[in-house]
């Protein structure tokens, strides 16, 4: 009885527009006290805070913010509507022909196809948490999260452009990146417990599709993007905040280096497309540092570490955090001892 | 959250989105000029959300009073309609995810901060020098004479650094950018920020202007003037801004587009 008598989109499309009772006073909507506080501050502030507001310290990390922020939008919207078109549109039994059906398999499978998604770690979150509710191995689902954002063309391709002359730190950063997607996507199949994993529900049956799609891409959105601006606020701080002299004066010290760039990288929370021209600005730094910098930065970073939180839950990210930091520092050290 | 709020809050972003990308080039402050269509497209999908979910949520309180008015009426009928309209509480989203209120401060900071595009005090922040440029034979035209050749601060500081023909050597050059105070005396420094992708990794690149009084920090310039090659060879490239020997400085306005 659920399916026809909730919010349904599709089950009004027949009935007269407007509806008989149109018009009628609205009942139980409740005034949405909290927006219009929201609006009333927006106003206020306009008049009262703006002229204060000026500081350039202020005005630095609010423009840093409002960047993260703004450049990410577009890229969660896009892994939104796509994770919600998993939901609404791909039927389960898809997921299960398409990839292998050992998990030990499937692990390596779902991270080389990291490499199809064009896009940073922003959209990988949501798509990974779509996947995992059609039913697709946890485990899969995760090699994917870690391997799409660092392996796609797009990614590689900027790459490329940052190291002119140095194709071995596209090919160091390709392999470091989907060696430690399976690696990890390995150890979770091994060591990890269903129940450290919030996987959210999805998909109702009795639903139209297009009425799935709405509402998964709302709720989505509502919740992806609220840990989207936790993250960049994190960011912002940390970037106006920490000089950057502190981490750059560690340069010469072969292990520290390689920690201290792997810690800028979750710090500065840089889009994986991006990250290669910072990492190429860090002349000071040896080539397996700036390598540890590239295969971290689209894995773990402050923003990332919230929407995982915000998806997956606390208890999720407490473990998968430090197992994916700790793999991507040692496994970019020996890639980077190989071939860089 | 309430769903009637979930929704405003979506519209509210989607329309600030849309405000500085479709309706102004605040955008150029924080991401690259191409970006402007993925933003647009982005704000555009926020909006229709929100606005979706509002009118559903109108026409599920007309349902509701409806179902109540039949209810009444069943009431003094001794009502056969009853049940009729049931479980629109079964959905467990009327009230979404708290965390959703966070999207309301990047609209905060837009509106009430503003924020400008980055200036003298991002670029002080960062003391280290830009990547020197890959060398690529040829990949630098020599330059016409005649007028002042108008060129970026960082294909100046290409030139300066990793050109084989010293193509600067003796030419006027015209450069745009910001006024950054320099640690040394009698010099300054002419800056543009570079982003790879947005304000989070901007990058300043600075080039020292000796010989003219340098404007109000933070303003915009045009500098004219020309190459000061370097005196020791020993100097290793790269670690030092290039020097420009300036003969002309006017003040401008903000170009629209700030970086590089």
């Amino acid at each position: 009885m659920s399916g026809k008598a909730t919010i349904d989109w599709s089950a009004d499309a027949d009935s007269p527009v407007p509806p008989d009772n149109w018009g009628r006073r609205p009942a139980r909507v409740g005034m949405p006290w909290g927006f219009v506080a929201v609006i009333a501050l927006l106003v206020a502030g306009r008049f009262v805070l703006a002229p204060y507001l000026t500081s350039p310290a202020l005005q630095t990390w609010a423009t840093i913010f409002v960047a993260i922020c703004v450049q990410a939008l577009p890229f969660l919207v896009f892994g939104v509507a796509l994770s919600a078109a998993i939901a609404a549109f791909v039927p389960a039994s898809f997921w299960t022909r398409a990839l292998p059906r050992r998990p030990a398999v499937a692990v390596p499978v779902a991270g080389l196809a990291g490499a199809v998604l064009p896009g940073c770690e922003c959209a990988s979150v949501p798509v990974a948490s779509g996947l995992m509710s059609r039913g697709v191995a946890p485990a899969a689902a995760l090699a994917f999260l870690l391997a799409s954002p660092a392996i796609n063309p797009i990614v590689l391709v900027a790459t490329a452009v940052a190291f002119p002359g140095q194709p071995l730190m596209v090919v160091a950063r390709f392999a470091a990146s989907l060696l430690v997607a399976i690696l990890v996507g390995w150890l979770w199949l091994r060591f990890g417990r269903a129940d450290w994993l919030r996987i959210p529900a999805r998909g109702r049956d009795g639903d139209s599709k297009v009425g799935v799609f709405v509402a998964a891409m709302r709720h989505d959105l509502l919740h992806a993007g609220g840990f989207l601006v936790v993250g960049a606020l994190a960011a912002a701080t940390l970037n106006v905040v920490v000089p950057r002299e502190w981490m750059v004066s560690v340069a010469g010290i072969p292990v520290i280096s390689i920690l201290a760039l792997a810690l800028l990288a979750v710090l500065l929370s840089i889009c994986s497309e991006a990250d290669a021209f910072v990492a190429a600005s860090l002349t000071a730094f040896s080539p397996t540092a700036k390598l540890a910098f590239l295969v971290v930065g689209p894995m773990v970073d402050l923003k990332l570490i919230a929407l995982q939180a915000g998806t997956f839950g606390r208890s999720f990210a407490m473990r998968f955090v430090p197992l994916t930091f700790t793999l991507a520092v040692v496994v970019s050290t020996a890639v980077g001892w190989l071939l860089l | 959250m309430k769903r009637v709020s979930q929704s405003l809050v979506l519209m509210l972003l989607g329309g600030a989105v849309l405000r500085v990308s479709a309706f102004s080039n605040a955008y150029l402050n924080y991401v690259k000029p191409g970006f402007r269509p993925f933003l647009i497209a982005a704000g555009a999908v926020i909006l229709v959300l929100g606005a979706i979910g509002l009118v559903k949520e109108w026409r599920r309180s007309a349902r509701e009073a409806s179902v109540r008015d039949a209810a009444e009426h069943a009431a003094q009928r001794e009502g056969h309609e009853q049940g009729h309209e049931q479980g629109q509480h079964g959905h467990d989203h009327a009230h979404g995810p708290r965390v959703a209120w966070l999207l309301c401060l990047p609209v905060f900071a837009l509106f009430l901060i503003a924020p400008p595009a980055l200036g003298s005090f991002a670029a002080a922040r960062v003391d280290t020098p830009p990547p020197q440029p890959p060398q690529v034979v040829g990949a630098y035209a020599p330059l016409k004479s005649g007028g002042p050749a108008d060129m970026t601060v960082g294909e100046f500081i290409g030139r300066a650094w990793g050109d084989k023909t010293k193509s600067l050597q003796g030419k006027p050059v015209r450069l745009t950018g910001f006024v950054v105070p320099s640690k040394e005396k009698g010099q300054w420094y002419v800056t543009r920020m570079q982003l790879a992708c947005c304000a989070a990794d901007a990058f300043p690149l600075k080039v020292a202007v000796l010989g003219a009084s340098a404007p109000p920090e933070n303003s915009w310039a045009e500098v004219t003037g020309t190459w000061i090659p370097h005196k020791s060879a020993k100097v290793p490239l790269g670690t030092i801004a290039p020097e420009l020997s300036a003969s002309n400085v006017k003040r401008i306005t903000a170009p629209a587009e700030p970086y590089e």
